[in-house]
């Protein structure tokens, strides 16, 4: 109680010195929730992607796709030693037109539902809301989360896909889905995916196909690439490496470039919120060192007196760290407070669901950073406090 | 066993050739219930070897004995257990933390001692009734007269129940009336529980009511008078100071 008293005596300088935590905090838990976000994307990508391998068309240059493969494909990848399920992999943009803008998460998408997904996959799906998605389903679809809140859609809703961009072109052609499923979140890609039954992916694949080959190519012998779920035990590098032997039409990255491609991602994201609890060290630090400075100069003949009454050392040092600790947990709080009312309303306001993922861990990370940095802050005021000598500090004026 | 010895007690303070000898040499026993009024000028030692006395300063040579407990040999920890358990403090400026009611100034070095709150609450709330401030218990120290603040400071001294209150000019802030009353106040606890007292002063009309008068000079001892007629009438007790 007497610790709060102290810090009361002095409103205005407690109040600017848990300004600049609150500051710091607010910042923290602003780009934290940022990089959660994202770190739970790319957890999820690194997840799936490090157990499976993603195949394209050879000449498309990259792991997903570009490009067509024949369906016919698929029983070549199922020959070769390791492959226990290959899939096909028809993915078309949910919204054309769109892509032009700058996106901070992944892009809404229409994709076949994968009917060995569940069993196979690391990530798994469920329904929050009504059912599967079969493949003799027609113009039926399951939406992920994001997708699902972005467009206001439940179950028995009817939404046209691709989603007509507002300067279509005359030739654009959508299609009329029946939602029959609402997926739950799994914070990563699969939330922002529309699922239909291969037979309307290609379907939609054949609408977007160049002009070129309109009339030329059946849309439903085509896919846009496959994803591999290898053996237990079998190396999928070593896999990716069978499959492009065995198979030259096509080309299987290895799950090791993936994920590291994710990893390198993810740092960014780890220098974001370092950089963010970097700007608190500072701003927050400096403020409680030099109010805790002041707070022990102007308290000098207290101390004495509670050395005389029998104080000791540590007595002293846990009661002015404690003074630190407590601005920075009031300035954490608030920041931390702040920060997550200002994601919670960036949030509800965007449609996809939001850009901020405030976790449990980041909650104690800011609030227990903010702890941690006043009490350290105010460790070097408090030894100095903590070692005055009795007679000096209360004969002091 | 005396309450305090003290034993050539020495203290030289900065570095030849200009020392000041602080004390020099001060050897002096103090029973168990005595009121001991210690008087000089300024600069004579006083408040030193009040520093001393209480734990608060080690001399540059010379020893002092608490209840016959050699306190040059322990550690800083131990010499701080001492000063909340055995020993009280009253200082000239009363000294009390402003952020805390007169209860709780009471109640800190309990703080420190480690002891049972709930006992320590009551023992505080008696004593504050006994120095006739009951009422003002939950009050802060700028909400109270200079004669209260200072009945406080004698609480604080008295609540771990020590042995020895040392008083560094208790009666220095406050009027002629005020530290009549405080000084018998403290000779009635003085008697009553028989808890020493020494007491720096410069007023010889307070130090007369105490029963033994030390004089320093030049931080030696020139005088230790036992006063015969302690506690009568100030007039009275002037002759015999």
């Amino acid at each position: 109680m007497e610790i709060v008293r102290n810090l009361w005596r002095r409103k205005l300088r407690t109040t600017l010195t848990v300004t600049g935590i609150v500051m710091g905090i607010f910042a923290l838990t602003t780009m934290g929730a940022m990089a959660e976000h994202f770190d739970a994307l790319l957890a999820g990508g690194i997840t799936y992607y490090s157990s499976t391998v993603m195949v394209s068309d050879a000449n498309s240059g990259g792991a997903f796709g570009g490009g067509y493969m024949a369906l016919s494909t698929l029983s070549q990848i199922q020959h070769v030693e390791g492959v226990r399920a290959v899939s096909p992999v028809v993915e078309a943009t949910a919204k054309p037109g769109s892509t032009s803008v700058v996106s901070m998460g992944v892009p809404d998408y229409i994709m076949n539902l994968d009917p060995n997904w569940n069993s196979s996959s690391s990530i798994k799906l469920s329904l929050a809301a009504g059912t599967w998605v079969t493949e003799v389903s027609r113009l039926e679809v399951d939406l992920g989360s994001s997708f699902a809140a972005e467009f206001h859609m439940k179950v028995g809703d009817t939404i046209a896909l691709p989603v007509r961009p507002s300067d279509a072109k005359p030739d654009f052609v959508n299609h009329r889905f029946t939602v029959v499923g609402i997926l739950n979140p799994t914070l990563t890609a699969p939330d922002s995916g529309a699922y239909v039954s291969l037979h309307d992916a290609q379907m939609i694949e054949g609408d977007s196909l160049p002009t070129a080959l309109q009339g030329h190519v059946d849309p439903y012998q085509l896919m846009s690439g496959a994803v591999v779920y290898a053996k237990p035990g079998v190396n999928l590098d070593a896999l990716a490496g069978r499959i492009n032997a065995e198979v030259p039409t096509v080309q299987a990255t290895k799950p090791s470039t993936l994920v590291s491609a994710f990893k390198s991602g993810g740092a960014v994201f780890t220098f974001m919120t370092t950089a963010a609890a970097l700007l608190a060290l500072i701003i927050g630090g400096l403020s409680v060192v030099n109010t805790m400075l002041m707070s022990v100069s102007e308290r000098v003949r207290e101390i004495g007196l509670k050395k005389a009454v029998g104080a000791r050392t540590r007595h002293i040092l846990v009661e002015f760290v404690a003074e630190a600790g407590l601005i920075g947990l009031i300035g954490g709080v608030i920041g931390y407070l702040l920060g997550l009312v200002l994601t919670t309303v960036l949030n509800g306001s965007d449609p996809s669901g939001g850009l901020f993922l405030v976790t449990p861990g980041l909650t104690a990370l800011a609030i227990g950073f903010a702890v941690a940095l006043g009490a350290g802050a105010g460790l070097l005021p408090a030894i100095r406090a903590a070692r005055m000598d009795p007679v000096s500090a209360l004969r002091s004026q | 066993m005396p309450t305090i010895r003290l034993e050539g007690l020495t203290k030289h303070y900065g570095r030849s050739p200009q020392v000041v000898r602080a004390l020099d040499g001060v050897s002096l026993e103090i029973e168990q219930g005595e009121f001991v009024a210690v008087v000089g000028r300024s600069g004579s030692g006083k408040t030193t070897m009040l520093d001393c006395a209480g734990l608060l300063m080690r001399p540059t040579a010379g020893r002092v004995l608490l209840d016959g407990v050699d306190t040059g040999r322990l550690g800083e920890r131990e010499r701080a257990e001492l000063r909340s358990r055995r020993i009280g403090f009253i200082f000239q400026e009363f000294n009390l933390l402003p952020t805390l009611s007169a209860v709780e100034n009471v109640l800190l070095p309990l703080r420190y001692a480690g002891a049972d709150h709930r006992a320590g609450r009551r023992r505080a709330e008696m004593l504050l009734d006994e120095m006739g401030i009951g009422n003002r218990m939950g009050h802060r120290p700028a909400e109270l007269s200079g004669g209260q603040q200072q009945r406080v400071a004698i609480a604080r001294s008295l609540i771990g129940q020590p042995t020895l209150v040392l008083g560094d000019e208790p009666m220095g802030e406050v009027d002629t009336e005020t530290a009549s009353m405080l000084l018998a106040l403290m000779r009635r606890i003085n008697r009553e529980s028989r808890v020493t007292f020494l007491i720096v002063t410069h007023d010889l009309d307070l130090a007369a009511q105490a029963d033994r008068i030390i004089h320093l000079r030049d931080g030696r001892l020139a005088g230790d008078q036992r006063v015969e007629c302690a506690g009568v009438p100030l007039e009275a007790a002037e002759a015999v100071a």
